[in-house]
């Protein structure tokens, strides 16, 4: 079936490509992301180089299909679909990190993420809902105010600088297939480049000059360091950690989308309903992306990822799939407690979650939310964006890095 | 569970207090004065010494509450206890977050921290204008949002005092694992606290519903930032001075005291008039005042371990980049060749002869001098405002602090 599949996407990687042609600066980036998220070939020999790392693991394909053969037609790219708001995000954020320091290594530190290179997953959300919401507001298409481009691109700088920050804490080597900041250069420095990422952001924020956006998008940084301090402990019980878990996981992923898709929202002038509606969507969206991301940790290699495999681990971190795995294996729980740090804990739970149903129930759940998102997304006014909006959630729960 | 939280930060208290008892606070020294002559400005003043500690404590009682951020609110919110918890694994080892931690407990009142003071006092000495009676502590005489920003300003000050505290982690730097180990959880734990702080000043600022201010306020978190990169530095980010044959030293000295404190407090003091309804030319004099007072009281800490009187330690360190040495090697750029030994670690210099060769040049005298320009500055400020309690407070701090 996964071989059907794949003979299915391809044709419509084909289809894809050509309406890529239109785009000429954004082709190459785009290709590039349709190839993450329908090219199972390759990612499936990509596991097989894992597998030969990391004994025990078991074929992608395992979890690929548990799930119906129900992929969308991908006729809608969510990406192609705002690519004229979104081929500049990283441009503009250079030029406003540029305009706010004469300080030459500051700027070269603070702009190294964006090269274009990341997922745009945020921006491409917030420009995704703010043109479906415009359009189920005044029932026609018009190009985005600059308020609305402007948060979709503060969503990106607050992201990265909060990665910046994670990069410090976890001692990282690798990022988006690049040495990570703090290799480059020392951590101080890197530490004052996320502050000072922040502060331009804040004041990117404090011009948009709308008192309910500022107030919505300062709730983000609370969240995401509270939810940085949920992750050092991790002495809850074992009924209390799967709670713990999700709410760290929304307080690091989710808690900004979806804050940053409810003040898009706002700006579009949404009642509560509707405000509400943009905040859920985001939120579901943010949890099943996390989700999918700590079972990518588990069953994608290092080279797809830009990162190292079964880090999450390496890191003393439990997430979902050990979690999952350890209703099975009952003795990942001491492993849990050691944060893995005892030699072979790392390789033993690596084995134990893929021998259990743990990968399985981790996509399950990240299923359940993107079915969640749908729902709210399908309450929207058709068009092109509200499509956009439905494909986006097979793309978070598809994708392969 | 509240109580846990509780133990845990008197815990950490104690073991701290274990740690401060052999050392003699820096800080202390500071409050040594000499009853010197007082100048003209010290009319209002009291009739007693200008005692620092006394200036601060009065102008404590006439703004309400002291407004240091370790108060019971503080103490008991979910992530400082957590902070506190995780800071107690650290006893024990070298990590600079310490020191900066037992200078937020012990040298609160007599260091920067009387910075949210500061704010809270020239805000009742201006008053306000059209606003709110609802918004009015009225015992204080200040603005619940002029509290409110004087916190911001301790909060912003002390996150980056804390992100300044980590340790550049190089391959080889820490041969132990343990101590890497060490200074890893450091550098960890001190990039959340300093976001924690952060992330509160945004929300503090965004619940004040000014755009203005919250745009002032994140461009001082912007300059600290800078302050960072401001010229020649050691592994450990330490700075150094500039070849005096290649710039001035004042500027640079005004440049780096303006990034890393002077902007900071500038803007805290014009955002508190901005808040009362002042016009943006009044509230610009606040700038002005803030910028001046937060210089003359870096150039006063710079006098320090120069002064005669001085309960510096000879040979141990001081910075490189403070006005007095920076004034000597405008006079005589041979010191230059003594400072480039730290060009690594500021730690190779020896600070015992460069202290005894700035101490017998003019560096100290010009120094003093750039202390009085700067307290006279913000003086005149002061002259603009009408006489009242916070007024005096005022120059009652700035008196005192020329006699230190």
């Amino acid at each position: 079936m996964a071989c059907l599949g794949s003979v299915r996407l391809c044709a419509r990687v084909e289809k894809l490509c050509q309406i890529g042609q239109n785009a000429q600066v954004r082709r190459k980036a785009s290709s590039v992301k349709l190839k993450q998220f329908v090219d199972l070939p390759l990612t499936r020999s990509a596991v097989k180089s894992c597998q030969t790392a990391v004994p025990g693991s078991r074929l992608l394909s395992s979890v690929r299909s548990q799930q119906p053969g129900s992929l969308p037609e991908y006729r809608v790219d969510p990406y192609q679909l705002v690519d004229d708001d979104l081929k500049n995000v990283h441009f503009d954020i250079q030029e406003e990190l540029r305009r706010h320091t004469s300080h030459d290594e500051l700027y070269t530190i603070a702009q190294y993420y964006f090269d274009g290179q990341g997922k745009c997953l945020r921006p491409m959300l917030c420009l995704l809902l703010s043109h479906a919401l415009n359009f189920h507001i005044h029932k026609k298409d018009k190009p985005l105010p600059e308020a609305q481009r402007r948060v979709a691109m503060i969503s990106e700088m607050v992201h990265s600088a909060s990665l910046i920050h994670d990069d410090v804490i976890d001692c990282s080597d690798f990022r988006r297939g690049k040495p990570s900041v703090n290799v480059l250069w020392n951590h101080k420095k890197v530490a004052m480049s996320g502050d000072f990422i922040l502060a331009v952001a804040s004041i990117l924020i404090a011009r948009i000059n709308n008192d309910d956006v500022t107030i919505c998008l300062g709730q983000v940084l609370t969240d995401l360091v509270q939810g940085e301090f949920m992750q050092l402990g991790s002495k809850e019980t074992e009924n209390e950690r799967f709670t713990h878990y999700l709410t760290k996981t929304y307080r690091k992923t989710a808690s900004l989308i979806a804050n940053y898709l409810k003040a898009e929202s706002m700006l579009a002038g949404a009642d509560e309903g509707l405000t509400e509606l943009a905040f859920q969507y985001g939120r579901n969206v943010g949890l099943a992306f996390q989700l999918v991301d700590d079972l990518l940790d588990f069953v994608a290699s290092s080279s797809a990822l830009g990162k190292p495999a079964a880090a999450d681990l390496k890191l003393g971190l439990a997430t979902a799939p050990v979690l999952f795995a350890c209703e099975k294996y009952p003795e990942l729980n001491a492993m849990i407690m050691r944060r893995f740090q005892e030699p072979g804990d790392v390789e033993h739970a690596f084995e134990l979650v893929h021998k259990s149903q743990g990968l399985e129930q981790t996509q399950f759940l990240a299923r359940k939310h993107c079915v969640e998102a749908q729902r709210l997304a399908e309450r929207i006014a058709e068009s092109p964006y509200q499509k956009g909006l439905l494909v986006v959630t097979d793309l978070v729960l598809n994708r392969m890095k | 569970m509240l109580s846990s939280k509780v133990s845990g930060f008197v815990a950490m208290r104690g073991a701290l207090v274990a740690r401060t008892l052999t050392a003699r606070p820096a800080c202390q020294a500071l409050l040594h004065t000499d009853g010197g002559q007082r100048g003209a400005v010290t009319q209002h003043a009291h009739n007693t010494k200008p005692d620092w500690n006394k200036a601060v404590s009065e102008a404590e009682k006439i703004v309400g509450y002291p407004t240091s951020f370790l108060s019971l609110r503080w103490l008991l919110s979910d992530e400082i206890a957590n902070v506190a918890l995780h800071l107690r694994k650290l006893v024990g080892s070298n990590h600079p977050l310490l020191k900066t931690a037992k200078g937020l407990l012990y040298n609160g009142k007599n260091n920067m921290q009387a910075w949210g003071l500061i704010v809270l006092l020239l805000s009742k000495a201006a008053g306000h204008l059209n606003v709110n009676e609802m918004e009015e502590d009225k015992a204080a005489g200040v603005l619940y949002s002029q509290r409110a920003l004087a916190e911001v300003t301790e909060m912003i000050r002390t996150s980056h005092l804390v992100h300044k505290g980590l340790v550049n982690i190089h391959p080889g730097l820490f041969q132990e694992g343990a101590v890497l180990n060490d200074m890893t959880f450091g550098n960890k734990i001190a990039l959340l606290s300093g976001d924690y702080l952060l992330s509160n000043c945004c929300v503090e600022l965004a619940a004040l519903r000014n755009q203005e201010i919250t745009e002032l306020m994140s461009s001082a978190v912007r300059d600290l930032t800078e302050s960072e990169f401001v010229g020649q530095r050691d592994q450990q980010n330490n700075p150094l001075p500039t070849n005096p044959l290649e710039g001035s030293p004042v500027e640079e000295w005004t440049l780096r005291s303006e990034l890393s404190g002077g902007r900071l407090l500038g803007k805290s003091c014009e955002g508190t008039l901005r808040l009362a309804g002042h016009s943006k030319e009044f509230s610009k004099e606040g700038y002005k005042f803030g910028k001046h007072l937060a210089l003359a009281w870096q150039a006063c800490l710079d006098m320090e371990p120069f002064m005669p009187s001085s309960q510096h330690t000879s040979g141990v360190g001081f910075s490189l980049v403070s006005a007095p040495v920076l004034f000597h090697l405008e006079y005589d750029s041979s010191l230059y060749k003594l400072i480039q030994a730290g060009a690594e670690n500021v730690n190779d210099v020896d600070y015992a002869e460069i202290q005894s060769i700035v101490s017998k040049g003019p560096g100290l005298a010009m120094t003093k001098r750039l202390r009085q320009e700067h307290s006279q500055k913000a003086m005149e400020v002061l002259a603009a405002f009408e006489q009242n309690d916070a007024r005096t407070a005022l120059s009652n701090i700035i008196v005192a602090m020329g006699e230190l």
